[in-house]
């Protein structure tokens, strides 16, 4: 009697149990199909992972835009952005088109002239050499050229000038995702808006003055002339004592400076198309 | 209430799943090698021995005993515990993807854990209530869960340390787990 019970109980436990599996599948709501299309999105994405997006890498950029299309229009992928063929597949298949949007680009404010005074032999990286009397070279501030920034760039866009021992970053690669400025010991790369046509390559900040060290012969000065002669295109960061530059491109102030030390970038213009100055700020 | 917070401590410490009682050795060395996942795998754990004690007692109470057929448990506790965790791995996979992703492989991986049937087993062996039975079960989860923990920190701080070659590897992990064995021997007698 009891055997008969007991496969009775299985089967009914059983069947009970297959049809609550059953009632939870069709009750449950839908799987998200929006899995499998960020996996086909991701095939159109550079697959670098570098973080520029603001999203923690491709995949997640991808199941993001696959939830919100209307993200790709607002946010599209910055590395992505470089590669006009590339831009072109994602956005016939999504069938949308992107904001053109000015990048972001990083810029080394140092020119790496300043003096070697040390001899440094110690861990070849930025972040160890400037725990050592703020790096090996007459200014403070100076990019010591280990390149920690170079280690970081995920489209290999920086490049070290061996003589001068300085950082570089190549426009034409710079996909702006701000690795970099996190990387370097000596805070001296900043993410600029894509369309600013000068920078300035010193990081010298006087009020951080550093006793007895002297300033490298393209050190900034601090004085303000730049400023003064380009009718308030240049503001000052009085915090750092150094000038702020606008996307206005500044030719006299490039000229009048005493160190020349304020740099084009590919994005400058001269200033005659006056139009095209004013679309870009 | 004492009774309960007795239970928690005496399922949790004294009668560890792991370490006293040996069950559940498999994801103990499997999944020990990251906190991170042995973190997740003890939350699952716990979660599934939850869900399987609130849903066995019953299912013994009121339908195992009153036809004589106790005998039965094992089976039915079996297929029961596996279609739960389908269904709440079903149910978080739709709901909530970023826990789903978190809990991963590890949810079906205790369908037939034997920490999580062992729990249920212990419930009706010790005739416990209902409610007894849940805090059992968050006890026993919560062993589990921290000795996969203190076995994953160890496991990762060995990594670092200058082992003999020979011991290299799981060698030294199974002697992690006497010496940690040993150290919970200390909890008997205590409850």
């Amino acid at each position: 009697m009891s055997q008969a019970i007991a496969v009775v109980l299985l089967t009914v436990v059983g069947f009970a149990m297959g049809l609550a599996i059953f009632l939870a599948n069709r009750l449950l709501p839908k799987e998200d199909k929006t899995l499998e299309e960020a996996a086909r999105i991701k095939e159109f994405l550079p697959g670098a992972d570098c973080g520029a997006c603001g999203y923690p890498g491709c995949f997640a950029y991808a199941q993001a835009v696959a939830k919100d299309k209307q993200v790709f229009v607002k946010n599209p992928c910055p590395t992505l952005s470089q590669d006009k063929e590339g831009m072109k597949r994602l956005e016939e298949y999504l069938g949308l088109k992107a904001e053109t949007k000015v990048g972001k680009k990083a810029v080394v404010h140092c020119t790496g002239r300043s003096e070697v005074i040390a001899d440094y032999h110690g861990v070849t990286t930025c972040a160890a050499a400037v725990q050592v009397a703020s790096g090996y070279k007459e200014c403070p501030y100076a990019c010591l050229g280990f390149g920690d920034c170079v280690a970081v760039c995920p489209t290999g866009a920086i490049s070290i000038d061996p003589e001068r021992r300085v950082a570089f970053v190549d426009w034409e690669k710079c996909i702006g995702c701000g690795q970099c400025v996190a990387a370097c010991p000596q805070g001296l790369i900043e993410l600029v808006p894509g369309d600013t046509p000068q920078y300035l390559g010193c990081n010298y900040q006087s009020l951080r003055d550093v006793p007895g060290r002297k300033r490298c012969p393209d050190g900034c000065i601090h004085c303000h002339i730049c400023e003064k002669v380009s009718n308030g295109a240049v503001g000052w960061d009085e915090k750092k004592d150094l000038p702020v530059f606008t996307q206005t491109p500044v030719p006299t102030a490039i000229e009048k400076c005493p160190r020349k030390i304020i740099k084009k970038t590919v994005a400058y213009t001269e200033p005659e198309e006056e139009e095209t100055a004013a679309v870009g700020s | 209430m004492n009774r309960l917070i007795a239970i928690f401590f005496g399922m949790a410490l004294v009668n560890n799943m792991v370490l006293v009682k040996f069950l559940g050795l498999c994801p103990f060395f499997g999944v020990s090698k990251k906190t991170k996942s042995a973190v997740s795998m003890g939350i699952a754990v716990t979660l599934v021995m939850l869900v399987a004690s609130a849903v066995t007692w019953p299912i013994y109470y009121y339908l195992l005993v009153p036809y004589g057929v106790e005998v039965m448990k094992t089976v039915i506790f079996i297929l029961v515990i596996a279609s739960l965790v389908q269904i709440i791995e079903m149910a978080i996979k739709r709901t909530n993807l970023t826990l789903y992703n978190a809990l991963g492989i590890y949810l079906p991986l205790i369908t037939t854990n034997c920490a999580v049937l062992g729990i249920t087993f212990i419930n009706v062996d010790q005739s416990y209530t209902f409610w007894e039975a849940l805090v059992a079960a968050l006890g026993a989860g919560s062993g589990f869960l921290l000795v996969l923990l203190i076995m994953s920190g160890i496991r990762e701080r060995l990594e670092y340390a200058d082992t003999p070659r020979a011991f290299r590897g799981s060698p030294i992990a199974f002697i992690t787990a006497m010496l940690l064995g040993l150290a919970f021997l200390a909890f008997k007698g205590m409850i």
